[in-house]
């Protein structure tokens, strides 16, 4: 009896693990297909062998076009078969199949035409969908009468496969499909849901940029009755997307938010979720608006269905960030989601909480946050991380919680990304938090003791180079970067060494047994630690003892190059071994104009260790350096100021210019920073041509043309310019980029003897009153405003006309004055009537200014300013009035 | 747009993959990304309990169902909600197919009737049927009862 049943159980595993695909092959499958032309057609070999091509496909084969047209062919035989199943196959291949050249779509046309007028109602369906999906403009015009009927269909299959091919087609062909608006429309007040939902979509789409319409359809739809949920929850973003555009124009009542707020009453959860997250996209809503929308989105939170625990998560994490204490009612359902099994729910949770927390939870969350990170990934893992670096520097006070927190994960496994993230937040603490650095300058200690990361490790000695010597006792960190010498790879040795001489360099005290330590190193099998050991040696001098060491040294050890390093880095590509040893003054120090692009990326926060702690100096010391270093400006005197730089070339251009103005005293000088962007060109003697005939006060001193200016490699020209002392002239100067061209060999990268005089002309270069003012913050503008007096404060009313907004207006008096806002007062809120803007700033020949704008709309659009300026010196208050009246 | 549909077996071998408006390029990389997501978050899950994760602004909702495993990704109007509506449409489909939890030799012995369940429910991105009664009887070419 056994003996039949072990074999009936082993033809069943056999069934079960034999694939019908199994061993399947393109080419098998391709002389399979040979069978569509058959004369007598067996549809059910036919169904499985389209089976096994749509098998194929599905498994992201690709099939060359001879193959593709081969079967596409060979499909069409099969419409003579008058079987169901096999013509509804056919009607999937086709689509999936069909190659685009007309010649060959033109050979089904026909057979689909035909199945288009049918009087099969499904036959009609489905041979509009492919014909959509095969055709092109004329053939759509010639079926167009077809479709627009088959929009109003009675049957909701057909309806719909119109509507959904027009939405389609809207991306190829809109003119035409603009013309069937009114089928559209007739369709959306269908009876059948889905023919509602798709038919609302087409029309929204082909009214997007009519506001009016899109107004209209919503105004219409919002008093009627929608009846499909995936309906209803389109209308209520397309009403999200006309309160959005209304904003603008209306202040009080808001359009559709009684709609919206209905919704929540919705019985089907996806329009209840949708209409929640409507209202808190809603630009400026109030708490009042937010209450119900935050009430729903609660609810969902304790949801069993973990998609909608998500989706309302998600939802609440966005509006922590505008409305936190809107979303503080949530922190307890959302403590619960911590432990959720779903870990992108549990992390968005928690960093949600990381944002409405206070001070008095931070302690308690950081318990439930250690539990859960010991089994979630990576990715998740740097999210919290970032919320937590966010939350320490809201709770300075709390930094002992959250750098333990932050300690203890560094000590666990973790790949590069995340060790890296918690490694970045730390450094941040320690720069932004004083009374954290020493515990955290420890933990990273500790950390480098056990890291197999490189990179982090070289970073965090270099960083300790840096803060170590200025803690209450440097000597504890010895111990730990000169382990790395015993320990670790030559890349970590050379960064432990170079580390070792800055506390040398700093603690005079240490000095003597920094020495020992070094002299150790001598013998490393590395050249770049030797070297490095060496070169300290002989730079800190004093042969180990005790004594101060010299500025230039520290200046040497901590100070930067001054030159972009990709530079640096080309110079030293095309260097060429010679008797003329490398010159680090050749190196260009202008950094290469970034394309637009680029440049328009929103400013972030370095969080790199590398670029901050470099410490490179400020540009404007690096322009100091630069100018005071040419001797024809030498005798300027101390440069005042220097702007941003103005590109003074469209973008993509043969040669990128832009200029820096820097102001002294008595003269201006004008730096141009010019980039060949053409590899077959050198360019020779470039000068720029200045026409300062629109400028009265300034007459040209000087010009420091630019010897060579290879390709891709920046260089600068200078003219300067002398003025009236101590006095803010304005002018207008006309530019002239004049130059000898060379032909360069791109083979070779040689150039021709002979060049050619050329000149390109620039953009015009404006000097306004906003250059002669430094931009200097206080940190208590009140007490600044109060010490500074009345004495000289003039101030006076004015009309600014009508302006966009009113944070327009407020940016373009900052632009126009040069000045620093303070305490945050540049942010205008969203909706607000009147703004008060704090400035402070330090006008030419060094006199404070502090000024208070006063803003107020004055009617729909107009913005009336009172300027109130207190300054050491009267002549510049009025100055400043002056610049606001004549801006 | 749903972005992509996907089907897996309990060992991550692609079934059914259909990818819309998604590059060719970038296909390989969806599929293993995904594979992985269910790797790491569907052992022991119920079937048709949904999972959901968010990459930037694209979104997956993904399931088990017998012995595959469902995916699919979409963005822009079809977030998080849509797609649990579409996976539902999706799922209950299936099971209408194979008559019951489909094991994966079922599934690919319905397979022919699977591609075209998935033509009815899905076209190029946009959902099209959401009623498995009406999606059995459309592969049918049979019209909706309804009507």
């Amino acid at each position: 009896m056994a003996q039949p049943l072990v074999k009936k159980d082993d033809d069943r595993d056999d069934e079960a693990d034999y694939s019908p695909f199994l061993g399947i092959e393109k080419g098998a499958v391709l002389q399979e297909a040979r069978v569509f032309n058959d004369p007598q057609l067996d549809p059910r070999r036919c169904s499985q062998v389209i089976t096994k091509l749509l098998y194929l496909l599905n498994q992201g084969e690709t099939f060359t076009k001879v193959e593709a047209t081969e079967v596409f062919f060979a499909v069409t035989k099969l419409f003579q078969s008058k079987d169901i199943g096999l013509r509804r196959m056919v009607y999937v291949m086709i689509k999936e199949i069909s190659p685009s050249a007309d010649e060959v779509v033109i050979i089904v046309t026909s057979s689909l035409m035909k199945d288009m007028t049918s009087k099969t109602d499904m036959y009609r369906a489905n041979a509009i969908r492919v014909l959509c999906r095969i055709t092109d403009g004329t053939l759509l015009t010639q079926i167009e009468r077809y479709l627009k009927q088959a929009i109003v269909d009675k049957n909701p299959v057909v309806a719909s496969a119109a509507l959904v091919s027009g939405i389609h087609l809207l991306q190829t062909n809109p003119e035409i499909v603009k013309r069937w608006s009114n089928e559209v429309q007739e369709a959306v007040q269908s009876r059948a849901a889905l023919v509602q939902f798709h038919a609302l979509a087409l029309l929204h789409q082909i009214r997007q940029n009519d506001r009016l319409a899109v107004n209209k359809l919503v105004s219409s739809l919002t008093k009627g009755s929608v009846r499909s949920p995936l309906a209803q929850c389109l209308l209520i973003r397309y009403s999200n997307q006309v309160i959005r555009e209304s904003a603008n124009t209306q202040a009080g009542d808001r359009p559709f938010y009684d709609f919206l707020e209905g919704c929540l009453r919705h019985k089907a959860e996806m329009v209840i979720f949708e209409a929640a997250r409507a209202i808190t996209e809603i630009n400026g809503v109030t708490s009042r608006e937010l209450t119900p929308a935050i009430t729903v989105l609660q609810l969902f939170l304790s949801s069993s269905k973990p998609v909608l625990r998500f989706a309302a998560v998600r939802t609440l994490n966005k509006v922590a960030m505008t409305h936190p204490m809107a979303v503080t009612n949530c922190n307890i359902d959302m403590e619960s989601l911590i432990s959720d099994q779903n870990r992108s729910i549990a992390t968005l949770a928690i960093t949600t909480l990381l944002k409405t927390g206070n001070e008095s939870s931070v302690d308690r969350l950081m318990k439930q946050i250690t539990n859960f990170m010991s089994d979630i990934a990576d990715e998740f893992k740097i999210v919290v991380v970032e919320a937590i670096r966010l939350l320490c520097l809201k709770f300075p006070l709390k930094h002992r919680a959250l750098m333990n927190f932050l300690s203890n994960i560094l000590r666990e496994e973790g790949g590069f990304e995340y060790k890296k993230a918690i490694v970045d937040s730390i450094v941040i603490l320690i720069r932004d938090i004083p009374e954290a650095k020493e515990t955290g300058l420890l933990h990273l200690c500790e950390f480098i003791e056990d890291c197999e990361f490189t990179y982090l490790c070289t970073q965090i000695l270099h960083f300790l180079g840096i803060e170590g010597p200025k803690t209450s006792d440097p000597s504890k960190y010895i111990r730990y970067i000169y382990n790395r010498v015993h320990l670790e790879n030559a890349t970590v040795r050379a960064a432990a060494v170079s580390t070792l001489a800055k506390f040398g360099a700093m603690v005079d005290t240490l000095k003597p047994r920094i020495f020992v330590l070094l002299r150790r190193c001598l013998f490393d099998n590395d050249d770049e630690v030797r070297d490095r050991a060496t070169l300290y040696l002989n730079t800190l001098g004093g042969d180990g003892a005790v004594v101060q060491t010299g500025d230039d040294v520290k200046e040497f050890l901590f100070g930067s190059l001054d030159i972009p390093l990709v530079n640096l880095e080309n110079s030293l590509k095309n260097y060429e071994p010679s008797e003329e040893s490398f010159d680090i003054n050749s190196v260009p120090r202008e950094v290469k104009t970034q394309p637009l692009a680029e440049k328009k990326a929103p400013g972030k926060k370095p969080t790199d260790l590398g670029a901050p702690l470099a410490g490179p100096p400020s540009t404007a010391d690096a322009y100091e350096k630069l100018l005071s270093s040419t001797p024809e400006f030498a005798s300027f005197g101390k440069l005042f100021k220097s702007s941003a730089p103005v590109e003074l070339t469209e973008a993509e251009t043969e040669y990128a210019v832009n200029v820096v103005k820097h102001i002294f005293d008595a003269h201006a000088v004008f730096q141009y920073n010019c980039t060949n962007t053409i590899p077959e060109q050198l360019l020779e003697n470039a000068t720029v041509i200045v026409d300062a005939s629109e400028a009265e006060e300034f007459a040209e001193v000087a010009s420091k043309p630019l010897r060579s200016l290879p390709y891709d490699s920046p260089g600068q020209t200078f003219v300067a310019f002398e003025k009236p002392e101590g006095i803010p002239a304005v002018g207008k100067f006309s530019n002239m980029l004049r130059f000898i061209v060379k032909e360069v060999d791109p083979s070779t990268g040689e150039a021709e003897d002979d060049g050619v005089e050329d000149e390109y002309q620039l953009e015009d270069l404006e000097i306004v009153a906003a250059d002669y003012m430094l931009k200097v913050g206080v940190s208590n503008f009140r007490n600044a405003w109060e010490s500074m007096g009345a004495d000289c404060e003039r101030v006076d009313e004015y009309g600014l006309g009508p302006r966009e907004s009113l944070a327009e207006a407020v940016n373009a008096v900052i632009n126009l004055l040069g000045m620093q806002p303070c305490e945050g007062t540049e942010v205008v809120p969203k909706n607000s009537r009147s703004h008060t803007c704090l400035l402070s700033g330090v006008y030419i020949c060094n006199v404070k200014v502090l000024v208070r704008l006063q803003f107020g709309l004055d009617g729909p659009k107009d913005v009336a300013m009172k300027l109130a300026v207190r300054s050491e010196d009267e002549a510049v208050s009025d100055a400043i009035h002056e610049i606001v009246a004549s801006g | 747009m749903i972005l992509a549909v996907l089907f897996a077996n309990s060992e991550g071998n692609i079934l059914v993959e259909r990818f819309n408006g998604v590059p060719a390029e970038e296909r390989l990389h969806w599929r293993s990304f995904l594979v992985k997501l269910g790797a790491e978050n569907l052992k022991g899950v119920k079937n048709e309990e949904l999972l959901v994760a968010s990459h930037k602004s694209v979104y997956i909702v993904y399931t088990v169902l017998g012995d595959v495993s469902v995916y699919v990704v979409g963005k822009d109007a079809y977030d998080e909600l849509a797609l649990a509506e579409v996976i539902f449409v999706i799922t209950s489909a299936v099971k209408d197919v194979c008559g019951k939890l489909p094991t994966e030799r079922l599934f690919l012995d319905k397979y022919g009737r699977i591609c075209l369940t998935l033509d009815e429910i899905i076209w190029q991105g946009y959902l099209e049927n959401t009623d498995k009664d009406r999606i059995r009887r459309l592969v049918r070419l049979k019209p909706p009862t309804e009507f």
